[in-house]
């Protein structure tokens, strides 16, 4: 009977960790190979602050805190300081570090600190760990004495998990976890829509780390018991290989993940240990842990999605407007949208064109970008007007893609300064760019994979008031309104170039041609005023091009400001005025194409290029 | 004085072994683009071969032969088995180092599985001891140093003068355009496997002499300090690996002769976090990779 109850105390545990790995892992794409860490100080945090001060116990053992505080201070007290262990660790996360050097060094700093905590015992006793931590609403050394009291344990824990469980999955159907799936598949391309990926991916650290750590309070009320050999880093690796196998990104894989891997080994080998008492003693464990790897390279071989895949979040695209009259507005912000067009321009945007003045939007002044002594942009100087389609031409590696880099804030320049509606915004990130109205597009595609078409469009509708931390928890009904109204105008966006059948599909399977479409639809949704397009017609039908560069010219007069580079001659003589030419790094020329012709300068770079 | 001199002996010996892995650690990211976490279950996996090469009656350093080619083999089948067909289907490089983490535990734990978890040693002599001043240094590691310098100067005929070196470094530069400029890239990653696999038992043996008594998880913490020299001289950067492995091997050493012994990795673990945030393409900090 103690037997099962511990196993179910466990397997709740291991549950509530792997639904905080899934969250950080599968929902929001960090990897935190030192997630046991956190978990660890929930443990110790919790265990000190039940304890009674070491000096009254003899000084068997010794620790810091020993405050005696009664439940629920100490699970309350696990949770924080998981959540504030990962505050250090934000610099890792940040958007200059790659994702696996950041989990290397979060691996390192596992192991390390595990190290540490063995050696100096007066932080928690060191090797030994501390013990007789008091199990909650019990007290003196009768702990866990009748079985009413553990039953009553396993059902709380179990709760518990289930709580955890609702709580993330009510943050993952969010529009704010929709942004965190978005930086998961492709962060760059998220910065440039104006998510501020530090702040994200604090988030996550926060949030997973205070879910490690109030497992790690709960096991230790129960176990009663904590020292360093409980969390190896071995012990993440086990969690991952649970999330991995489970389905990564689907909560209710991660809860199969944690009964099958870490319970179900546990089992096992406790199984064939009884039944096979001859064993020599290490062989079974070093199995476990060669099943473990081998489990996780098959699985990520096999079958990558895990036994549970994330599902496809279907939004049923409203029917064409006419159809729509009928039914009752889905909210004041939707009903404000009814009835405008494609070029609906959001409150934010408008707000900004009332406060900006002058007729130059962007302008660039001595903009330079070398790479380790090649000039791939040299003291480039031009102004952008406002509402203009300018086209950037030159041959390749002339630094067309580089210089639109700059502007978007997705590459630092050597020297320069970028001016936006007058003021300097040269030292401004790419995703507060983007909050200004500065938005970009790709070269390569970018299309976040396994969002669908719909979703990708709604990630950057800004201004959701659910695309937050707290929005997400404040629940549906308080973000419905400004949801329905994304959609709305994301279907709208979507029947004007014709993918409105595709709103459910994943962006991932799509044709190139309609991926290309779906990176513009999405910056357009993205409310910009100034656009930057990095040749959004290469690879598409030459008929969809011209229906595209159609609704550029379009988008054009109702104000909007676009900087497209493009490749084709053609499609510059047809939509483009003003035209940039650039070679070698440096502006060339800037007029109209039929200007430009009349240069030799212009006709050789191109010749020669 | 004395005790300086001394620590700074252990730091040497430590800065050559690690000097060894770590060179063989960059460069098999840099031209693979593989962050292999399986190095230091293949370093054991080399010890062992060496182990029972010499429980054969056979000199040891023979064994570090066997152990260079037994490695060589195994990080070639690695690559052609698993991390090549994950890397043709376009596997994001994170997926891949969870790959190479199922693989370490695989590798250590299979070996344990089969040797059972006691540790073992050479049957080999130390030699004469040589002094100088506090600095007290055996016939065996003066070999090990000597071995890593000619190691290095090796690396560094390899990369500087030799066509493969230069294809080589053109595959970590660019592997498609290396590609296209004629260079066989599949077979330069090939042989980059072989002879970083060579480097890594040679790392592995001269460990398992350097510490004296090994067991199948003895390497577990060279990983980190591998992992720590490579990112202080900039992943990917042979040269900065080097100098890498002499801040980290000689700071651990000379740091626990002063503070506590316990507490002597704390020096690589502050210098790893502190490269990664400030400066994450390493000391020498030429290029970011990837």
């Amino acid at each position: 009977m103690f037997y099962l109850i511990t196993l179910l105390i466990y397997g709740a545990v291991d549950v509530i960790a792997c639904l905080g790995l899934s969250q950080q892992f599968g929902v929001a794409g960090v990897t935190n190979f030192g997630f046991i860490i956190f978990q660890a100080a929930g443990a110790y945090v919790a265990a000190s602050l039940a304890l009674p001060s070491d000096t009254a116990n003899g000084g068997y053992q010794i620790y810091i805190g020993g405050l005696h505080l009664p439940f629920p201070m100490p699970l309350i007290g696990a949770a924080l300081a998981g959540a504030l262990l990962a505050l250090p660790f934000t610099f890792l996360v940040g958007r200059r570090l790659r994702g696996d050097f950041a989990a290397i060094g979060l691996l390192v700093t596992a192991v390390l600190l595990n190290l540490l905590v063995t050696d100096y015992r007066p932080l928690f006793n060191g090797d030994a760990g501390v013990a007789q931590v008091p199990a909650p609403l019990q007290s003196g050394i009768f702990i866990l004495s009748s079985t009413t009291y553990r039953w009553v344990f396993v059902a709380a824990v179990i709760v518990l998990a289930a709580g955890v469980y609702m709580f993330l999955r009510r943050i993952t159907e969010s529009p704010y976890g929709r942004t965190l799936r978005a930086m998961r598949d492709n962060d760059k391309v998220a910065d440039s829509l104006g998510k501020n990926l530090v702040s994200l991916r604090t988030g996550v650290l926060v949030l997973g780390g205070a879910i490690a750590g109030l497992s790690g309070g709960v096991l230790v009320s129960f176990i009663s018991v904590w020292s360093p050999a409980a969390w190896s880093y071995a012990e993440t690796i086990v969690l991952f290989a649970a999330v991995i196998i489970g389905g990564a990104g689907n909560h209710r894989g991660a809860i199969l993940g944690a009964i099958l891997v870490p319970v179900g080994f546990e089992e096992v080998t406790r199984l064939i240990t009884n039944s096979n008492p001859s064993l020599p003693p290490n062989l079974l464990p070093s199995l476990q842990w060669v099943a473990i790897g081998l489990l996780i390279v098959l699985f990520l071989w096999f079958r990558p999605q895990g036994v549970l895949p994330e599902r496809k979040r279907l939004i049923a695209v409203p029917a064409p407007a006419a159809g729509r009259e009928g039914e009752p507005p889905a909210g004041p912000a939707a009903s404000a949208h009814d009835g405008q067009g494609l070029l609906t321009r959001g409150e934010a945007a408008r707000a900004r064109k009332g406060a900006a003045g002058g007729d130059d939007i962007l302008q660039a002044v001595g903009l330079s970008r070398d790479f380790g002594g090649v000039q791939a942009v040299s003291g480039v100087t031009f102004t952008i007007r406002r509402a203009t389609l300018t086209g950037l031409i030159g041959p390749n590696g002339a630094g067309k893609s580089t210089l639109l880099a700059l502007l978007a804030g997705t590459d630092r320049p050597s020297a320069g300064t970028i001016l936006y509606n007058g003021h300097d915004i040269t030292a401004l990130p790419a995703f507060r760019r983007a909050r200004m109205g500065l938005v970009r597009t790709f070269q390569l595609a970018s299309e976040f994979k396994r969002l669908t078409v719909m979703e990708n469009l709604l990630s950057a509708a800004p201004g959701n008031r659910g695309d937050s931390f707290r929005g997400a928890v404040a629940g549906r009904r308080y973000w419905r309104g400004d949801e329905a109204a994304a959609i709305a105008r994301a279907t709208d966006i979507l029947r004007r170039f014709g993918l409105d059948k595709l709103a459910n599909d994943y962006a991932g399977d799509l044709s190139g041609g309609q991926r290309r479409l779906v990176e513009i639809m999405r910056a357009l949704m993205a409310e910009p005023d100034v656009l930057l397009l990095d040749e959004p017609m290469a690879g598409v039908h030459p008929e969809l091009a011209r229906r595209i560069g159609d609704t550029l010219v379009g988008l054009c007069r109702e104000g909007l400001t676009i900087l497209m580079v493009e490749h084709e001659l053609a499609i510059m003589d047809e939509f483009c005025d003003p035209v940039i030419v650039m070679a070698q790094g440096s502006l060339l020329a800037q007029g109209t194409m039929a200007q430009l012709r009349e240069r030799t300068e212009v006709v050789e770079a191109y010749l020669v290029g | 004085m004395s005790l300086f001199l001394a620590s700074v002996g252990f730091g040497l010996i430590t800065s050559a072994v690690l000097a060894i892995a770590s060179v063989g650690f960059t460069l098999q990211f840099a031209v693979t683009d593989v962050l292999n976490l399986a190095f230091a279950a293949v370093m054991t996996a080399g010890a062992f071969v060496a182990y029972w090469v010499n429980q054969a009656g056979v000199s040891v350093w023979i064994g570090l032969a066997a152990a260079m080619v037994a490695c060589s083999v195994l990080s070639v089948l690695l690559n052609l088995a698993v991390y090549a067909p994950f890397q043709r289907r376009g596997t994001s490089p994170i997926t891949l180092v969870i790959v190479s983490l199922g693989m370490a535990l695989i590798i250590e734990f299979g070996i344990q599985a089969v040797v059972g978890g006691v540790n073992v040693s050479y049957s080999m002599g130390q030699g004469r001891t040589f002094r100088a001043g506090g600095l007290v240094l055996t016939t065996v590691q003066i070999v090990i140093i000597a071995i890593s310098v000619a190691v290095m100067a090796a690396v560094h005929v390899l990369l500087r003068y030799s066509r493969l070196g230069k294809a080589m470094r053109a595959t970590a530069a660019n592997r498609t355009l290396a590609r296209n400029c004629g260079i066989r890239a599949s077979r330069v990653i090939t042989i980059t496997w072989a002879i970083t696999g060579g480097l890594c038992g040679l790392a592995g043996a001269v460990f398992a002499i350097d510490i004296g008594s090994f067991g199948p998880t003895s390497d577990d913490l060279f990983l980190i300090l591998i992992l720590a020299a490579v990112f202080l001289g900039g992943p990917g950067d042979a040269y900065g690996a080097m100098i890498g492995a002499l801040v980290i091997g000689l700071g651990t050493e000379v740091s626990a002769a002063y503070i506590q012994p316990d507490y002597k990795y704390v020096i690589a673990f502050v210098a790893l976090l502190a490269m990664l945030a400030l400066r994450p393409t390493g000391l020498l900090g030429a290029r970011a990779r990837g």
